[in-house]
């Protein structure tokens, strides 16, 4: 017998081992992925972009790899020559990450057909922003019954222990932090005199959460009443019948650009620039603009309907009229710095 | 002890543990020895080597007081553990076979939920709408719902709940081991109930007591899930502060450096424990 147990020991080491790392036996012919989000976005894309971008480029195949974008980061950083994703998606501070340390490959804008008519803010070349998260009031409205109207409302003595902020280690938080410094005569080099706010609302403040989920389950709980919130989170939360409600303050609301990346030395980048593509229609947009998903476009040909249009903006010039854009370059210089500063500072 | 007989089976049992210290060697000691590496650079874009990292963490009065916060919050959790743990194994023991039986699922049942929805359950127990607030009101104890989320307080309550199986268990153990004979001797040789206990119980528990504690000391420090949900974003311990660096600021040398730092202070917390138990024994045997 040929066949002794130490070979069968090997090859079915082998076997094993090929199986739980594919990459090591076919790194190079491999369907396309793309990192979406994790939740939500996961099924959004699911349902909406990937049927749509695989009907306009003869069924390819394509596999979704919800990760958050510091888990992207780091899965291509791990393995930059032969990355295991080919279209990564981020919030502002991690894709300016993730295009200093040389991760991503400029959009080719020449070749798509949809990018010239994006809104002047989602038009960037590192890569161009298929949508907008954007942050407003949310409010309790069984508990709150005059709907708040500005950002200062929230200092009210009325909300004494009912608001609810989170902490800078989310975009949401740190955005925020960032506005409310604006509007007292800070910016994004300065922000002081938003620091000097929160200390102002500490009496108002009943929880500092780590992260918007948590922040998120606070309302349902009753824990606080009103707060800074992301409109997809409020609108998920109001659909699982929790009394929230979200509106755009008249300072504006934060609009925040998610962009989408195609990573540098992916082996499939036609089909990278396609699904990017895809994701920049006016169809792919104005299906994921309707209800359960409430994205919000930034391509000009879609037209604002539904819950967007009622709470956020009718249009594309209201919208740039009424959203908030922050300068992450500058946000990002000094974010370590902030967030030392709200380790030390803030305690309730 | 293992020390006496070991030389003629230490030749062909330790070849048995070879697969799992190839194991250990590769999904533990390697990536501690690329932390170790990591730790060891003085920016996040790793281009130098040195110490600067270890001088910022040790030299820094806020950093050295997050280490100090975490490692006391697992000391008052385990002290609280202990507390409403060694009741319950001793009556554990004490009970029935049919009671043994219900206890023990209750006793176990925090083990066999997630984390998460444990920590949610507490989320809602403390809430300003939760259980506890609504007691207060209806009995009158309080006339506005008390801050309990997000409080130290709040945090190791429900540490303790999520961690008390690992205390409970070891217990249970070393207590049914003990002869109940013993205590009948004790008492009938005239020593009290509370002499009993500490000069014939605790002595010969204490194996079990140690085991207990290290357990959930070790769990509850580490406790990224709870600590960040009942605890909230303003109060840091370690494991949200290395997170902090590494995900949201992506220093990972910094990071890296709290780690090793934090594995070191765990080590010297779990030893402190280990010298006790070895100390525990000549007390018990004296």
């Amino acid at each position: 017998m040929s066949l002794t147990r130490r070979h069968m020991m090997t090859s079915a080491l082998t076997l094993g081992t090929m199986h739980a790392f594919p990459g090591l036996s076919h790194a190079q012919a491999r369907q396309l992925v793309f990192a979406t989000f994790t939740g939500s976005w996961e099924e959004a894309h699911k349902d909406v972009l990937v049927p749509a971008f695989r009907k306009a480029n003869n069924n390819a195949e394509i596999a979704l790899d919800p990760l958050l974008s510091v888990d992207q980061i780091a899965k291509v950083k791990a393995s930059l020559a032969n990355p295991p994703i080919d279209v990564m998606l981020h919030d502002p501070g991690p894709a300016l990450q993730a295009i200093d340390q040389g991760l991503v490959e400029n959009f080719p804008v020449a070749a798509s057909a949809h990018y010239k008519d994006l809104i002047a803010d989602a038009q960037v070349e590192t890569g161009p922003a298929p949508f907008f998260q954007v942050v407003g009031i949310t409010y309790n409205p069984e508990k709150i019954k005059t709907p708040p109207t500005s950002w200062a409302d929230i200092w009210k003595p009325e909300f004494k222990g009912r608001v609810g902020i989170t902490n800078l280690n989310s975009t949401l938080g740190t955005g925020w932090l960032v506005e409310i410094a604006r509007l007292r005569g800070g910016s994004e080099a300065n922000v002081d005199a938003g620091f000097k706010a929160i200390e102002e609302l500490k009496p108002n403040l009943a929880a500092v959460a780590a992260n918007p989920g948590a922040l998120a389950t606070l309302y349902q709980q009753g824990q606080i009443d009103i707060g800074p919130g992301n409109f997809n989170a409020i609108q998920i939360l109001k659909a699982r019948g929790v009394p929230v409600e979200f509106v755009a303050p008249k300072e504006g609301a934060i609009a925040f650009k998610t962009t989408i990346h195609i990573v540098k030395n992916t082996p499939n980048k036609e089909l990278a620039v396609k699904l990017i593509d895809a994701a920049l229609s006016p169809e792919v947009q104005g299906k994921l603009m309707e209800s359960p998903y409430l994205i919000v476009p930034t391509n000009t040909k879609v037209k604002m309907a539904g819950e967007i249009a009622k709470v956020l903006a009718k249009d594309h010039d209201e919208m740039k009229k009424k959203f908030v854009f922050q300068d992450w370059k500058k946000i990002n210089e000094q974010r370590a710095s902030w967030i030392e500063k709200f380790n030390r500072d803030i305690k309730l | 002890m293992a020390v006496s007989n070991s030389p003629a089976t230490a030749n062909y049992d330790l070849k048995l543990a070879l697969p799992l210290a190839a194991f250990f060697f590769v999904f533990f000691l390697a990536p501690l020895t690329i932390l170790l590496f990591v730790s060891l650079h003085t920016d996040p874009s790793m281009k130098a080597m040195g110490f600067t990292q270890y001088i910022k963490f040790l030299g820094d009065p806020f950093s050295l007081g997050v280490l100090a916060n975490t490692l006391w919050i697992g000391v008052e959790v385990t002290a609280l553990c202990l507390l409403l743990g060694l009741p319950l194994a001793w009556v554990y023991v004490r009970v029935a076979g049919w009671m043994q039986a219900v206890l023990m699922i209750i006793i176990l049942m925090p083990l066999l939920t997630s984390v998460v929805v444990r920590t949610f359950a507490w989320i809602v127990i403390l809430g300003r709408q939760g259980i506890v607030n609504n007691a207060l009101l209806t009995l009158g104890f309080a006339d506005q719902p008390l801050r309990l989320l997000y409080t130290e307080g709040g945090l190791i309550v429900a540490l303790a709940q999520v961690q008390m199986p690992l205390m409970v268990l070891p217990l249970i153990t070393a207590l049914s081991r003990m002869d109940p004979n013993l205590m009948d001797a004790s008492m009938a040789l005239g020593a009290g109930h509370w002499r009993t206990f500490r000069k014939v119980v605790l002595p010969l528990t204490l194996p079990g007591i140690i085991a207990g504690c290290l357990l959930t000391y070790a769990a509850a420090i580490t406790a990224f899930i709870t600590q960040t949900l009942v605890g909230g974003g303003q109060m840091l311990f370690m494991p949200m502060y290395i997170y902090q660096q590494s995900s949201t600021l992506s220093n990972w040398p910094f990071a890296a450096a709290i780690s090793i730092i934090f594995l070191a202070a765990v080590i010297a917390a779990v030893s402190l424990f280990n010298v006790l138990g070895r100390l525990s024994k000549g007390y018990a045997h004296a």
